[in-house]
């Protein structure tokens, strides 16, 4: 394949853009996909690439069908993988399953929208509850909450690898604001920056006499046995737990002495950011905690990050209606730290929006 | 051939303000700058003490461009033929339809800006606009920004610019958002240029932020125009 990149040269473009890019430098081999706002870019500019580098697209009847041809190309050993959001999100929750229950390296990129709703197409931030824990299942998925282009490009490449490594399926949380906005980000061949992709692998059609030569290759989704369900269930259960302390990742920022933390992910976190800059610059004692993944939760990280001095108020600040809250505290379950909350679904949130919250509060 | 070029650039600059209204439909990439473009050119010719009229042809997503800001720029003095958000209120994904006044722009008084947002069909979508082809008045304007890399060297802009259809003169648009400085647009715009030479098409003028003014040294070959990024608060 040709060198995709020149060194060291910065590019300006949307989130959705990124996500094509970067899924071109993580040797990505097909996308299946279906439109919808605001993840079109995604499809559209992996089109625009593929004839170039060889690469396959496949526009399917729906989102089940996006989410299944995924999970039907990955067991033939492709590199391949999917964009929505919303409703899309909705319908490919069946796939979804199918790519936990068979332990699919499906990979997909969700540019979040708001909700309830077919047609909403907003930013929001309320698709956190559907992507990590969706599905008639017990949310045994890799889930990377962006902020920035950068991260959307380091994430896909870093998403891709996850998937074919653990074997759970992972998905990129991002939204409408990344999707669209613009922003200078370093484009790069991962192998120039010492990463490693995983190799693919067939998980069907394999050689050797079953019993003989190999092992059978147990691809399920259907458990008809009740004790059967019950030990795979346990098994995936104690192989995500196993995997989280390697696969947990955040961000954390002037904890040590905080009075109040304000946890954030996403796009919100760069308003949490500023916010406790500005904070800090008044002699509040604030601080900042963002959990980069959602599934695992980094909930050993954030119990100390709150234990430190202990901070007395943990604000919880996000684009949804408690989304991001109810995840948290299930995670931190014990904490006596008071939780308080800025729900703005639909809202962007700016950092004024947080520092009245905190000048309230404290 | 740089001196033909020069000329030929006097020439459209000539025609440009000898017209009795200005007429200009912004195309390009997606999100080369095309709406900025149209926005800063509608407003600069309002400040000149005429009639404008900016038109919103995005035809993908027309409830994310010009929405946002239609009450802005309509206190600015601008009429602009756009969906504002009440009028969108409601519909969603599956409003993804023209504005029916666009339709008939050509037929509004004064000069019209027309920003073709999205840019997957370019030129084409001026078949929207009743009478759009046949105008003697339309000029056709490539937003070109080098820092995009479907348009980030000069064989790329080279099919970019072929696949638009007609196209009347070029707009350099090299930037970088925030990190934008006078020497990457400087070099990302010469190499547009020599673009424009090879294929015989004007450049109309580079774009600079307004906040490079103190910045730029010495002045350059190509016309500047000052430019005010209007797009970064469009949050949809």
């Amino acid at each position: 394949m040709p060198k995709i990149f020149e060194a060291n040269k910065k590019a300006f473009i949307t989130g959705n853009e990124a996500v094509a890019w970067a899924a071109l430098a993580a040797g990505a081999e097909i996308m299946f996909g279906y439109p919808i706002t605001p993840q079109n870019e995604v499809m559209h500019y992996w089109t625009r690439l593929a004839p170039e580098y060889g690469k396959g697209f496949l526009q399917t009847e729906d989102e089940l069908s996006a989410g299944f041809t995924v999970c039907g190309a990955v067991q033939s050993g492709k590199k391949a993988f999917t964009a929505t959001a919303g409703p899309g999100n909705v319908l490919m929750q069946e796939p979804f399953g199918m790519a936990e229950a068979m332990r699919l390296p499906l990979f997909a990129v969700i540019q979040q929208r708001g909700g309830p709703s077919s047609g909403t197409v907003v930013y929001s931030q309320q698709e956190v509850t559907l992507t990590t824990f969706g599905g008639n299942g017990e949310g045994h998925r890799i889930v990377y909450s962006t902020a920035t282009h950068q991260e959307i490009f380091d994430y896909t490449i870093k998403g891709f690898n996850a998937a074919w490594k653990y074997r759970f399926p992972t998905f990129l949380l991002g939204d409408g604001y990344q999707a669209k906005m613009r922003e200078p980000l370093e484009m790069y061949n991962p192998e120039e920056r010492g990463i490693e992709m995983v190799k693919t692998y067939p998980l069907v059609g394999l050689e050797g006499k079953i019993g003989e030569d190999r092992e059978p290759q147990h691809l399920c989704n259907i458990y008809s046995l009740e004790e059967e369900l019950y030990e795979v269930v346990m098994k995936f259960a104690a192989e995500h737990e196993a995997i989280s302390p390697e696969l947990v990742e955040y961000e954390e920022k002037e904890c040590e002495d905080a009075e109040i933390i304000i946890l954030s992910h996403g796009v919100v976190s760069r308003a949490a950011d500023d916010a406790v800059k500005i904070l800090r610059a008044q002699g509040i004692k604030a601080g900042y905690f963002r959990p980069i993944t959602l599934r695992p939760f980094p909930q050993k990280q954030l119990r100390e990050a709150i234990n430190r001095r202990p901070a007395r108020k943990l604000l919880i600040a996000e684009s949804a209606y408690g989304q991001l809250d109810r995840l948290t505290k299930q995670e931190i379950y014990g904490e006596t730290v008071a939780i308080e909350n800025l729900f703005m679904p639909g809202v962007g949130i700016i950092d004024y929006d947080i520092i009245n919250k905190v000048k309230s509060i404290l | 051939m740089l001196t033909l070029f020069l000329f030929l650039q006097e020439v459209f600059f000539f025609t440009q303000q000898n017209t009795a209204r200005v007429v200009e439909a912004y195309v390009g990439e997606y999100a080369s700058g095309k709406s900025e473009m149209a926005i800063n050119r509608a407003l600069e010719l309002k400040k000149q003490g005429r009639n404008v009229t900016l038109v919103d042809l995005d035809t993908v997503e027309p409830f994310y461009t010009l929405r946002t800001l239609k009450n802005q720029l309509e206190k600015k003095g601008l009429k602009v033929l756009a969906f504002s958000r009440e009028q969108s209120f409601g519909l969603g994904e599956t409003g993804a339809m023209l504005n029916p006044a666009a339709r008939w722009a050509l037929w509004q008084e004064g000069d019209i800006i027309m920003d073709v947002g999205y840019g997957v069909l370019g030129a084409q979508t001026l078949n929207l606009v009743e009478g759009a082809y046949d105008s003697p008045e339309l000029k056709i304007m490539a937003v070109v920004n080098y820092s995009r890399p479907m348009t980030g060297n000069r064989e790329r802009i080279k099919k970019y610019i072929n696949s638009l259809g007609r196209v009347d003169a070029i707009v350099a648009n090299t930037h970088m958002g925030d990190e934008s400085t006078v020497d990457l647009i400087k070099e990302g715009n010469r190499e547009i240029f020599a673009v424009a030479a090879e294929l015989g098409i004007p450049i109309f003028f580079q774009a600079l932020d307004e906040k490079l003014r103190d910045a730029l040294e010495e002045s350059w070959e190509i016309p500047v125009k000052f430019i005010k990024r209007f797009m970064p608060a469009a949050i949809w």
